[in-house]
């Protein structure tokens, strides 16, 4: 039996194109139908934003790219359309910007016990669709709590930053990979896939993969 | 130069796919024409089932 293929994931809790391209990648992979091990990687698309950002979504995309309310909104819901096509219901009229760094460490946690994909999932939910904060400690122990994790341990490793040293080595090592924007996909170590590709642009990579090994 | 301040090694990658896949980079998220069109055409394709 061959070894899976490796594929790490470079991804941020609050892209829209992330949580549209894991749908797309897991139904490439489905295509695909071999053996896939996928690790998740942590990436600050915008770490100088305050935790509890005085604003909406519209609002930070405004003022970032300095566009009129009515332009960001039309962004907004063009990318909230693309969501409904692999069936995720995007909220943005109740969603929190923050600053998402606590949230990767969550993540970092939960992958050493072994949970890291469900955490990832339930962060990417809690945030487009739930409409929940995923800046505030109490908040991310409150979802970490909901998945069965224990809450005083949770609360202890938010608190104490246990896992922001690995959060950064993520995005170090995004860095040495050249990695400027997200979702980026690494498959095998060796082929780079940057963005939310269709399914069978993943299918067809992972195959070409599978079949370099069978070839070797 | 000191090793702190040193620019990280590139890692060479192959890249795959279509390189105008929709993608976030800082704090903006791209939304490629052909998503756009994607959408139109699915909303062309829902009014006429």
């Amino acid at each position: 039996m061959s070894e899976p293929i490796k594929v790490d994931i470079w991804s941020d809790v609050q892209c829209p194109w992330c949580y549209i391209g894991k749908r797309k990648f897991e139904a490439g992979a489905a295509e695909f139908g071999g053996d896939v091990e996928i690790e998740y990687h942590s990436f600050e698309l915008a770490p100088d934003t305050p935790v509890d950002f005085d604003g909406t979504p519209m609002d930070y995309l405004a003022e970032r790219k300095g566009i009129a309310p009515a332009q960001a909104q039309e962004m907004l819901a063009r990318v909230t359309g693309i969501a409904k096509s692999v069936g995720l219901d995007y909220d943005y009229d109740h969603v929190h910007q923050t600053n998402t760094v606590i949230s990767h460490e969550l993540i970092h946690f939960a992958k050493s016990k072994g949970r890291q994909i469900e955490m990832k999932e339930r962060l990417l939910k809690a945030y487009f669709v739930n409409g929940e904060h995923v800046g505030r400690i109490p908040d991310l122990v409150e979802i970490a709590v909901e998945l069965g994790y224990d809450r005083d341990e949770v609360t202890e490793v938010l608190e104490s930053h246990r896992f922001l040293a690995d959060v950064k080595a993520d995005v170090a090592l995004a860095q040495e990979y050249g990695i400027q924007g997200v979702p980026f996909f690494v498959i095998d170590g060796k082929y780079g896939v940057s963005g939310a590709q269709e399914a069978a642009t993943f299918a067809n990579v992972l195959a070409q993969v599978q079949s370099e090994r069978e070839a070797v | 130069m000191d090793a702190t301040t040193l620019p990280l090694p590139i890692i060479k990658l192959e890249q795959l796919g279509d390189p105008t896949a929709a993608a976030c980079e800082g704090d903006f998220c791209a939304i490629p024409e052909h998503h756009q069109q994607a959408v139109v055409n699915r909303k062309l394709d829902e009014d006429a089932v």
